[in-house]
């Protein structure tokens, strides 16, 4: 199992509610990536501005690494796990 | 989910009531927190770490790995384990978390990499049955970041961690003073505080291989065996502890160490290193407003052999190139073999709070300088990472590490302790 850096801003639909912050759906090279699952999610206190980061698992299976950063609202798709 | 016999009722809190402390422990911590990032490593055996083991699964655990143990003498062992270089700042991004729901219920907490002291004592009216409110910390731990943790209850902290310690993992235990000599009875001697692998094996020599044999060893003799230490034991192994529940807003040492990407002999490579993880535990120790007196080098050569050296500042100071001075110095003189470098680390220890030192009466202009210096610093570094700003012989390390907003990314990156 490795992880690929991606490591590129990303389009993001993402659901605000109850105070929580919840990655639906993001578009990669053209494609939409519809979230099936959040697998964990955490946030990064060090930097001023929060970084919120989510696991989450695509329609296709593959697990990918979001990241929102709070300072400017810009999301990010930082990797991707692949089995083997 | 086991429970020790809790005792019945609320005892009215009081200035005389009995001391409380719950232990906290995230189970199998950093391989948790990769399971619960890949829902493809879920139920299956998977070890944190490079060289040695940092953290395995409890998968892994069936098949008698445990940290410390080296990744080949682990793949023999379990060769269908997933091995993972580790993600440290993830780490401690999940235990803050699991923190905050500790400091939430107690009025004091002492945090370590994985584990957490509440002092609980006297909460009983607030919190009700202290055995519930360990039942619904562990629920919202659970809730919110996805981790078991194991609680244990007791009237000191060497009982705490000792009773949950029994019921691992996603255990709930609680033992009372009143129960404390039968439960320690028939532990082994090692799990009693302060004995270490030297300690016991000096015991065992003598026959005394649980805590309630050490009970028959009157205090002189352990004092004879061990020095004062073994007046500690001897209290211990009755099982009492009067060690407190502190809030250490200063931590004991900030290390930082990394294994090489592949073994090394190059000075320029292993001193670039060096100023890099000077400036990340100068910063670090910035941030918390404290100085070190002490710092340590501490190295790993290709073929197993370990060297460490610690020394001394003539001043404390938390500047990058006071530190990095004296470790590039004490490098020189510990890098003595013509054996490739495994592993470099640096630690600072022995603080003291910015400020309080007292400085010679001309360098304190300059010093002022350079703190506003490196306070612009940390701050860029804090809006567009560490590795924004890279300086002397870290430049080296520009082009040949990977790096992400945190800096260069390491190989096996450590921890504040």
């Amino acid at each position: 199992m490795r992880q690929e850096p991606i490591d590129e801003p990303v389009a993001v639909r993402a659901d605000f509610r109850g105070g929580a912050v919840t990655p639906i759906a993001f578009r990669l090279r053209g494609r939409e990536h519809r979230v099936v699952r959040v697998n964990a999610r955490w946030v990064d206190r060090v930097p001023r501005h929060p970084h919120f980061y989510f696991s989450v698992t695509a329609e296709s299976g593959d697990v990918y690494q979001l990241q929102l950063q709070s300072a400017d609202l810009v999301w990010w798709l930082d990797s991707v796990t692949l089995e083997g | 989910m086991a429970t020790a016999p809790a005792r019945t009722g609320t005892p009215p809190p009081g200035p005389c009531a009995e001391p409380i402390i719950l232990h906290v422990d995230i189970d199998a911590f950093f391989a948790s927190v990769e399971q619960r990032r890949e829902p493809r490593l879920r139920g299956r055996p998977v070890i944190v770490g490079t060289g040695v083991i940092a953290s395995c699964s409890y998968e892994a655990r069936r098949f008698g790995l445990r940290a410390g143990m080296t990744l080949p003498e682990a793949k023999r062992l379990c060769p269908q384990a997933v091995v993972l270089e580790g993600h440290a700042h993830v780490y401690r991004c999940f235990a803050e978390k699991v923190f905050a729901h500790c400091r939430d219920m107690a009025p004091a907490v002492e945090t370590y990499l994985d584990e957490a002291y509440c002092d609980l004592t006297g909460t009983e009216r607030l919190h009700g049955d202290l055995l519930e409110a360990a039942r619904r910390l562990k629920r919202a731990i659970l809730e919110s970041t996805g981790l078991t943790v194991t609680c244990g209850l007791g009237p000191n902290r060497m009982l705490a961690k000792l009773v949950g310690k029994a019921v691992k993992p996603d255990g709930l235990a609680r033992v009372t003073a009143a129960e404390a000599e039968a439960f320690l009875r028939d532990l082994p001697v090692e799990q009693v505080l302060g004995v270490g692998h030297a300690r016991a094996k000096t015991l065992r020599s003598m026959n005394v291989r649980t805590a309630g044999e050490l009970r028959v060893l009157p205090a002189g003799t352990l004092e004879r065996l061990f020095g004062s230490p073994g007046l500690l034991l001897h209290e211990r192994c009755r099982g009492r502890d009067t060690a407190v529940v502190s809030e250490r807003e200063v931590p004991f040492s900030i290390s930082r160490e990394t294994s090489f990407h592949r073994d090394t002999t190059q000075r320029r490579e292993i001193e670039g290193m060096l100023d890099y993880l000077a400036g990340r535990a100068c910063r670090t120790a910035r941030e918390l407003g404290i100085r070190p007196r002490t710092v340590a080098v501490r190295l790993r050569y290709a073929d197993g052999e370990s060297a460490e050296r610690a020394r001394s500042l003539p001043q404390p100071s938390d500047a990058d190139p006071v530190v990095l001075a004296l470790a590039l110095d004490t490098l020189a003189r510990l890098f003595t073999r013509r054996v490739a470098l495994h592993q470099v680390g640096l630690t600072l220890s022995n603080f003291v709070r910015a400020g309080a030192e007292q400085g010679a009466l001309f360098e304190e202009r300059e010093a002022g300088r350079r703190a506003a210096l490196y306070r612009a610093f940390d701050s860029v570094r804090d809006s567009f990472g560490h590795g924004v700003i890279i300086s002397g012989r870290a430049l080296h390390l520009k082009g040949r590490l990977a790096e992400d907003e945190h800096g260069f990314v390491l190989r096996t990156p450590s921890l504040t302790k």
